[in-house]
């Protein structure tokens, strides 16, 4: 076990100047990133991933985290100010801070929602510190048997979390497990839907999919907004007395801020969720909870700080599982691990051991990250508002252009590049006929996993389900995903029965 | 006169022919040179050839880039290499097992012949890894006795060429394993570190265990014993008539010119002698640095096929024919 004095080393460490440098580089990027419309955070972290190739490991991944960190509260920016959120997650903070902002407080919602994030992020890492690691300890634990009950767990939690229409969900989800199983069969390596393709032999590559489906998707349908509607409203920061945050106000929202923390880091402990669901969640719980629930999405400031508070504290949360079990809790917990092996770092169960220097060092990086995020925001308002005034015509065809040079960069070549594309048509129309692309992507992230696992335990159990009597880890998850399919399917056959009740009445 | 012309015309032509080719011989490399790494960034592989391109860069006077084409377990850079026509300029380092045993597990497009073998430079230290405190200690011998007599004995495979050997000692011993795949090093070791497999195919993670002891070596897939582990005997010494050693190897297209060919070995040859690479080759991904010219590369890996071949055959064809 890694000692006091090495704790406080790694602290030591991270307020190195060198180190702030580049962890403020990394917010700073991330900032700008998050607040630029349609930008998010795995295409910033998997295009900065081959920049980081000729950074010590500490510094590559203090300089990603720095910019993790930083997209999501930048994306709050461009949420408040133009309505359109940098992060889909922020698209719950939309609902309020645009409202209030147009009534003349831009500022005072800009401030809320920095604050809210900062607390969220500051408090979801300690909280991270405080749980990975009694977690690494036991999660030798965590054999085939647990790894696949919980990846099974896992996929049917988020199938009925990810809201939206069932059969969508299940639909998207089934997309994902298919490309999830392509490549050669782990056991006895026959090719699986590769049609002749050598690249596809080890699945389909993960970053030409992630880029496509969020990244090039997501330029398309701007595009296509851009098309209708080309005259998106700037607010100015404007100098009302009434534009500034005062400390009584601040106080007024600390409570959903803690609430809406714990909701966060919640849903970011658990595979796959993502801040999206996290933010929605929030703000529909401090919405329900409120005296004046009417006031919302008319600029309660409630409102900004449930969903930013929610949205930043699935971020580190998202690192728990990583740390603990190798399992990587969000999109952008994947593209880390990628980092990660770049610089020869297992990411799971083995890093408390054989690189504990790294992970406190990272810890403590992460908390610098998360003050120096403030000091950014604070100073920043005014300088970063201007960002979100450059043209969308001139964003997207930057973004398409980045996108595929991080295809091009990672080595794909011309199989990656097509492979974008193809990626990008399914993404757009995943996104414009409203299917879950969390669902699909968690899938299929999931699927080699849960394949390697679940075949491994029916091999070396040779086929006995009673091996999960002598297993009580893996047995709970089984039971509670039967629990959790008996209530998934209850509550969708009285919406069903509630449904058909009220046509009959019509 | 005419004749004394012609003469003097044809002799300076073929002299002029033969400076030109000497010229163009001397100047390789006159532009830049890309290294090709058969696996995504971050890898050993990697590693090792982002140490190998600036080493090479100084010894050839040119810029080498890097360039990762992963896919198909380094395969999919040797396809693409197959069809490369700039005569050297464009290489791969990779590991000799994608191109001894892939092309007779998978389908490729590619065979041995297909290239040339500029030079070996690196040993691999495969290895056949149990983990601490197992019934059959860490034994080779003892954990053979040990399976004959608890049918279901767990093996966890990594690829194709280490399941055929597995599968050739079971028949060979009488043993019935449980065979579980598993991906990479990252995959193996929690399944032996927690004791729910008893022993494993490791690349070269175990180098890494050699002070814990608790990933200790039963037999060395190597063609000499280990350097962390000279106590485990080798597959030959433990009576399996099996080349498989592992060599990391430069690879150009079939015809890239001699000259070419030679003045990349004379770098690497020097390379093998540089501080920089020693170092990233047997202090970070702990594996021998060596040397074994063109020819001597090129018969190892014939052998290599023959053997496999021959093993394929006595298993009655590829293990996932069966």
């Amino acid at each position: 076990m890694i000692g006091f004095d090495a704790i406080l080393n790694s602290f030591a460490a991270a307020l190195h100047y060198e180190s702030i440098a580049i962890i403020l580089g990394g917010v700073l990027l991330g900032y700008i990133v998050g607040v630029i419309p349609g930008l998010n955070r795995a295409v910033a972290i998997a295009i900065a991933i081959p920049l980081t190739f000729y950074m010590s490991a500490y510094a590559a991944i203090a300089f990603l985290i720095g910019l993790s960190k930083g997209t999501a509260a930048g994306s709050a920016v461009s949420a408040i100010l133009l309505n359109t959120p940098g992060e889909p997650s922020s698209a719950a903070t939309c609902l309020d801070g645009y409202p209030m902002a147009s009534s003349g407080k831009p500022r005072k919602a800009l401030k809320v929602g920095l604050l809210a994030s900062v607390i969220g992020d500051l408090l979801a890492t300690l909280l991270l510190i405080a749980v990975a690691i009694p977690f690494a300890s036991v999660a030798l634990k965590f054999g085939p048997y647990e790894l696949a009950a919980i990846l099974i767990f896992a996929l049917v939690f988020i199938a009925g979390m990810a809201g939206g229409s069932f059969l969508k969900g299940l639909a998207a989800g089934g997309m994902g497990v298919i490309l999830g199983t392509v490549g050669l069969d782990p056991e006895t390596g026959a090719m699986r839907l590769t049609f002749g393709f050598a690249e596809l032999m080890e699945g389909v590559p993960i970053l030409p999919l992630v880029i496509g489906t969020l990244a090039l998707a997501e330029m398309f349908v701007q595009l296509d907004e851009y098309r209708r509607n080309k005259d998106a409203s700037v607010i100015k920061l404007g100098k009302n007395a009434d534009d500034d945050l005062s400390y009584q106000e601040f106080k007024g929202t600390l409570p959903t801020i803690f609430k809406s923390t714990g909701v966060g880091a919640f849903v970011g402990a658990l595979p796959g969720l993502g801040p999206s669901v996290g933010a929605f969640m929030a703000y529909g719980l401090a919405k329900r909870s409120a005296k004046d629930p009417d006031s919302f999405g008319k600029g309660n400031p409630n409102g900004i700080a449930a969903a930013e508070a929610s949205d930043n504290a699935v971020i580190p949360a998202s690192y728990i599982p990583l740390f603990g079990l190798g399992i990587p809790g969000s999109v952008s917990a994947a593209l880390l691990v990628g980092a990660f092996m770049i610089h020869g770092i297992q990411v799971g169960p083995l890093m408390l051991r054989d690189h504990p220097e790294m992970l406190f060092t990272l810890f403590s990086g992460m908390i610098v990250a998360s003050l120096l995020m403030l000091a950014v925001g604070w100073y920043g308002l005014r300088i970063f508002a201007r960002v979100t005034s450059v043209p969308p015509h001139i964003v997207i065809s930057v973004v398409i252009f980045l996108c595929l040079a991080g295809i091009q960069v990672q080595g794909y070549g011309t199989f990656g590049l097509v492979t974008v594309f193809v990626f990008a048509i399914f993404g757009y129309f995943l996104k414009k006929f409203d299917y879950s692309f969390v669902t699909f992507l968690v899938a299929f992230i999931v699927t080699p996993m849960l394949e390697m696992n679940l075949r491994q335990s029916v091999i070396l159990s040779g086929g006995e389900f009673s091996i999960l009597l002598e297993r009580p880890i893996a047995l709970a998850f089984v039971v509670f995903t039967v629990l959790m399919v008996l209530h998934l399917g209850w509550t969708s056959y009285r919406r069903w029965m509630q449904a058909r009740h009220k046509a009959k009445q019509v | 006169m005419k004749m004394k012309l012609l003469g003097t015309a044809v002799l300076s032509a073929a002299m002029a022919v033969g400076v030109a080719g000497q010229v163009q011989a001397d100047d390789f490399p006159t532009k830049p040179l890309t290294l090709v790494v058969g696996w995504g960034a971050g890898g050993s592989t990697d590693i090792q050839a982002r140490v190998l391109a600036n080493v090479l860069e100084e010894e050839l006077g040119q810029p080498v880039n890097v360039v990762n084409q992963p896919g198909a377990g380094g395969g999919v850079a040797l396809a693409r290499l197959a069809n490369s026509t700039d005569e050297g300029y464009t290489f791969v380092f990779g590991t000799s097992m994608t191109i001894t045993f892939g092309p007779l597990s998978t389908e490729t497009t590619y065979g041995l012949d297909d290239f040339r073998y500029v030079a070996g430079v690196t040993l691999g230290q495969s290895a056949i890894v149990t983990g601490e405190d197992r019934p059959f200690g860490d034994s080779w011998e003892d954990l053979v006795a040990y399976a004959q007599e608890n049918p279901g004995t767990s093996y966890a495979n990594q690829t194709a060429l280490d399941r055929m050997i597995i599968e050739y000692i079971a028949q060979r011993e009488g043993l019935d394993l449980r065979i579980v795949p598993t991906s990479g090093g990252a995959g193996m070791a929690p399944l032996i570190l927690s004791g729910d497999v008893d022993f494993a195919y490791s690349g070269g993670t175990h180098s890494g265990y050699a002070e814990t002891g608790e990933m200790p070596v039963l037999l060395s897939l190597a063609e000499d014993r280990l350097v962390a582990y000279p106590d485990a005997p080798t597959l030959q010494e433990a009576g399996y008539d099996i080349n498989a050693a592992e060599i990391r190897v430069a690879m150009v297209p079939k015809d890239t010119p001699d000259a070419h060919v030679e003045r990349l070995a004379e770098a690497l040859k020097a390379a093998t002698q540089d501080e920089r690479f020693i170092e990233v080759t047997e202090e970070r991904i702990l594996m021998p640095v060596t040397w074994m010219p063109e020819e001597e590369v090129t018969q190892t890996l014939r052998d290599q096929v023959e053997g496999y071949k021959a093993l394929l055959e006595e298993l009655g064809g590829l293990p996932e024919d069966e």
